[in-house]
């Protein structure tokens, strides 16, 4: 496991042209709304005083009549995606069932809520965007492991001509494993309010916390697992050129519940590597006053530097598990 | 100036004020008791296996009104829990009657004998019947009325004995109940009515709104099984006496209050600590405390003794000399509900100090016991007189002994019983709320939608919080900074002395008000309380350029002669600003108008804020321009076009600033859909 660990690392990083590739896409996909933000937020902040609060701090009152004027996509820009907020209110949705398109939301909460809040769901243009998103990881995954299944050494060309070659079968995949999570998520609403009404009846608030914590923690390994067998169902058809993604999926199943301690071993260490990453970022956020447009640029480069950090390690997860998958299967 | 910034300075001024009682020479003098006008004497037995209370009361009760009374209503909380029709049942908010698929939130109150004993012996029971002045709803049996035989003179007292048995209700939704071996018994047995100017002041009990009643002394003796650890309103008197079926029996004493509550469970830590503070009487506080909180008895304890002193320099001393604190558990509703000399407040198991839980509700709660404990009024007719004052005052506590309070979103939790969420607090960094900031959202979103009214008679429960809670808050410190600080003091001082174990209404807080100020601040209140409009100030500004004479002028013969500019001499050119300030809201208020002109000048305008807007027209270029700079419009429901200042690149700079934080929560966004693939 911990080799598949650090060879992963080390595939992901030897061609670092990789990693900063997809970043790309994530930058440019991120553009699409962040540009047109700033503009809204241009607007809303010239001439006024809260620009001068804002470059040094927070305005609350202006962030609450923003939010009052805003609706759609822009209104998520609130204090819930600061600090390290952002990750866990995009966890929250993921296991919510709002990713992707709201495709798996179903009412879980035994409880009703006080009062719904403006800041919360997440809107149809930013879904939609993810989705597409998506799909263009989809159609990449298949160029990526091509290159991570070799020496490493690949052309911007043979990138996308791999990506094109295996992307039905990828996409047949993704499809698959989104069913295994519409059928996850379907499973977990009953079990959610199950928990809810077992909290609510519980003696203490420590004991309604664990059958919370429990329930979601245990639909969190749910979609963690089924994400493993899609990668692992992506690796097999490209390092053993198979043409069926069903029946690759099915051979992902058998290798890794017979390899059940290495495969999500090294699944749950490459996503600790990742909450690592989120922790180290979160110990540095905030320490130094982004003010100027030198100490922003400082806040650019580490938060690309944390974006970049989660996609290494997505590839490297990748290169772990063709190593892995090798090694276990030569045995 | 930041919030930190303006906090330390608060604190400093704070810290500079006179003690509390150097200043009470031109004060009312405080009544020595209050007119003790419904005195009960209370046997009471508590079964937790069955939920039952069987109680028997005798009522002391005097006709202080002028006019004879032949007709009694009492109140029978319990009975909103009676069925599905009650009138409670019926409606909205979140503390409505609301029921699950058992029968354990049911619960009722039923006399089961009403007598008058000593001189005018009579059974009233055949006389009860249920009445419903608010709604006509005949399903509702929260009020009940008896008569008696012949009249009861004005000043003539009465003595009435009353059998009864209760069945508890779950303790959510309600504020009152049971969950697990918990029970809070909050208006638990029959309670007259207030008669007051020639009538019966007694309301059904809604959905929406609280309790009124007069005061009194209170004796009760409560029989409980032996484990529990009880807590009363009023001062144990003794130690319980163990009966021989395992049961002990608590007798509690307390005068000049005009509710009694009580709570027990075996849970309870029992945690005490003492106010002694110069100028203060001293009061022994008890916490009864979850086990699972048991890491914040001191932050409860801090909490409470903030509220002392801080209330007790601002109003008037608590006199009685304890109190008690009830950490509610998990899975009641009864957190954040006070009683006299008791109150419930409520934690979180994650509670960062920054966001100030557990200490805003105990500063609050334990703020009741001066508005609405010491100053009786209405609370079912005029909320806002001790929920608003209160909310002002825990606001201006917290902040001047907290500073401002932490924003966080709490993940991965389940919600409680009245649907808020628990979880993990992730506190975000750099985002502080400033004082009375966290009620505008509420005022903006319902300020429009109703105006101050009884309380079961507003539209939404939204509306009724605003109007109970926010809305004069922030408008008492509007008056605060319209007056001053010592000013409102006094006025709060006044009020709190002089209607001292009374009933105040609206218009005595107004009348306090003019009387301490010697102006008339009715249009004040006519603006604000009286109104639904919101509170709008906007300034714009700009500079346009005058270009130089150019045409035909006097000559110096007289004639007219013609003159022109030369060429390329735009540079003398001069400029011309025009600050405009406009009313967008109702609320009419005198408004300061700060004006920064190019050359270091400040110019500064009064404007009265009866138009709609005004223009100031200056000889050269604004740089900034302020409405109301000393924010003393705490109502003003949007803050930020108070300002119009010439740009220098900030407003590009934080919007890239922040734009990078959105962006990053978009790419993590993006990032994370790859895990679903």
């Amino acid at each position: 496991m911990r080799r598949a660990l650090v060879d992963g690392l080390r595939m992901a990083l030897r061609p670092m042209g990789l990693p900063l590739i997809l970043l790309a896409t994530n930058v440019v996909f991120a553009a699409v709304l962040a540009v047109p933000f700033a503009g809204l937020l241009e607007t809303s902040l010239r001439e006024t005083a809260s620009a001068d609060t804002m470059v040094r701090g927070f305005d609350f009152p202006w962030w609450s009549h923003w939010s009052h004027e805003r609706s759609g996509w822009s209104s998520a820009f609130g204090p819930a995606i600061l600090g390290s907020g952002f990750a866990f209110k995009n966890v929250e949705a993921l296991i919510g069932g709002e990713l992707p398109a709201r495709l798996f939301v179903h009412e879980t909460e035994g409880v009703p809520r006080a009062r719904p809040r403006r800041e919360e769901g997440l809107d149809p243009l930013v879904l939609a965007l993810a989705v597409l998103y998506l799909a263009l990881q989809t159609f990449l995954v298949g160029g990526v492991l091509g290159v991570l299944r070799g020496s490493g050494s690949y052309t911007l060309r043979g990138l996308l001509h791999g990506s094109g070659f295996y992307f039905g079968r990828m996409a047949r995949i993704a499809i698959l494993a989104l069913a295994a999570h519409a059928a996850l998520f379907a499973l977990n609403a009953p079990v959610a309010r199950w928990a809810d009404r077992h909290a609510l009846e519980t003696v203490t608030e420590a004991g309604a916390l664990a059958w919370s914590l429990g329930q979601k923690g245990l639909l969190l390994l749910g979609i963690l697992f089924i994400h493993m067998l899609s990668c692992y169902a992506k690796v097999i058809t490209v390092v053993e050129e198979r043409q069926s993604a069903s029946l690759a999926l099915v051979s992902s199943i058998g290798f890794c519940l017979g390899c059940l301690r290495q495969t999500f071993g090294h699944y749950l260490a490459v996503a600790l590597l990742g909450v690592a990453l989120l922790i180290a970022w979160s110990a540095a956020d905030g320490h130094w006053m982004a003010t100027g447009f030198r100490t922003q640029m400082v806040t650019l480069l580490l938060a690309q530097g944390l974006v970049l950090g989660r996609i290494v390690l997505r590839v490297a997860l990748l290169g772990g598990q063709v190593s892995l998958y090798r090694r276990l299967k030569a045995r | 100036m930041s919030l930190r910034r303006l906090f330390v300075v608060a604190t400093a001024f704070a810290a500079l004020a006179p003690a509390a009682s150097a200043a009470t020479a031109d004060l009312p003098d405080l009544p020595a008791s209050s007119p003790r006008t419904a005195s009960y004497s209370i046997d009471a037995r508590f079964e937790p296996a069955t939920h039952i209370i069987e109680g028997t009361l005798a009522l002391d009760w005097r006709n202080a009104s002028n006019v004879p009374l032949t007709t009694f209503p009492f109140h029978l909380y319990w009975n909103a829990f009676r069925n599905t029709l009650s009138t409670s049942a019926r409606g909205q908010g979140p503390r409505a009657a609301r029921f699950d698929d058992t029968d354990r939130g049911f619960g009722y109150t039923q006399v089961k004998s009403i007598r008058l004993v000593g001189d005018r012996e009579a059974d009233l029971t055949p006389t009860l019947c249920y009445i419903h002045p608010d709604d006509d709803n005949a399903n509702d049996r929260t009020l009940m009325e008896v008569t008696t035989p012949a009249p009861v003179a004005p000043g003539e007292w009465v003595r009435f004995r009353i059998d009864w048995t209760s069945r508890v209700p779950l303790g959510r939704p309600g504020r009152a109940g049971w969950v697990h071996d918990y029970v809070l018994a909050a208006q638990w047995f029959p309670k007259i009515g207030v008669h007051r100017n020639g009538a019966w002041n007694a309301h059904q009990f809604h959905a929406l709104g609280e309790f009124f009643s007069d005061y009194g002394v209170y004796d009760v003796r409560l029989t409980v099984p032996r484990a529990l650890t009880v807590g009363a309103t009023g001062r144990l008197l003794g130690a319980p006496t163990d009966n021989a079926d395992g049961t002990s029996t608590h007798r509690f004493f307390q005068e000049d209050v005009h509710d009694f509550a009580w709570t027990a469970s075996r849970r309870f830590l029992d945690r005490t600590s003492r106010l002694n503070e110069r100028g203060l009487p001293p009061v022994d506080i008890r916490l009864l405390l979850q086990p699972e909180h048991a890491p914040m008895a001191d932050r409860y304890l801090e909490a409470m003794k903030v509220a002392l002193r801080r209330y007790g320099s601002w109003s008037a001393p608590y006199p009685y000399g304890h109190v008690t604190v009830v950490d509610a558990p998990w899975g009641s509703t009864s957190g954040g509900m006070e009683y006299p000399t008791l109150f419930t407040s409520e934690a979180h198991l994650w509670s960062p100090t920054a966001l100030q839980e557990p200490e805003g509700v105990t500063i609050h709660e334990a703020g009741h016991q001066f508005w609405y404990g010491l100053v009786g009024n209405n609370e079912t007719e005029e909320a806002w007189l001790d929920e608003g004052i209160n909310s002002y005052h825990e606001d201006k506590a917290l902040f001047l002994e907290m500073g401002p309070s932490a924003i966080a979103a709490r993940y991965f939790g389940v919600r409680d019983p009245r649907g808020r969420r628990t979880g993990w607090p992730v506190v975000t960094p750099g985002v502080a709320i400033g004082r009375g900031e966290g009620h505008v959202d509420d005022l903006v979103q319902n300020g429009r939608k109703d105006t101050f009214r009884r309380s079961w008679d507003y539209d939404t429960w939204p509306a009724y919080y605003t109007n109970a809670y926010d809305k004069p808050a922030l408008t008492l410190q509007t008056l605060e900074a319209l007056v001053g600080d010592d000013t409102m003091t006094r006025i709060l001082n006044t009020y709190a002395r002089r209607y001292r174990f009374d009933h105040p209404t609206t218009e005595d807080f107004i009348r306090t008000v003019g009387e301490v100020t010697g102006k008339d601040y009715r249009w004040f209140f006519e603006e604000t309380w009286f109104s639904s409009g919101l509170c709008d100030y906007a300034i714009e500004a700009g500079n346009v350029t005058v270009p130089s004479l150019r045409g035909y002028k006097d000559g110096p013969d007289g004639r007219v002669a013609w003159t022109s500019l030369p060429k390329g001499d735009s540079a003398k050119d001069s400029f011309q600003g025009t600050v405009t300030v406009r009313r967008l809201g109702e609320v009419r208020m005198p408004v300061e108008i700060l004006i920064e002109l190019a050359d270091g000048r400040q110019v500064r305008e009064p404007w009265d804020g009866r138009d709609r807007w005004k223009r100031f027209v200056f000889d050269q270029k604004v740089r900034r321009a302020v409405v109301d700079p000393a924010r003393v419009l705490a109502i003003d429901v949007n803050p930020v076009n108070n300002t119009w200042a010439e740009d220098k690149g900030e407003a590009r700079r934080a919007t890239t600033k922040w734009t990078l934080r959105f962006m990053l929560w978009l790419q993590n966004l993006l990032e994370l859909h790859t895990v679903l693939g």
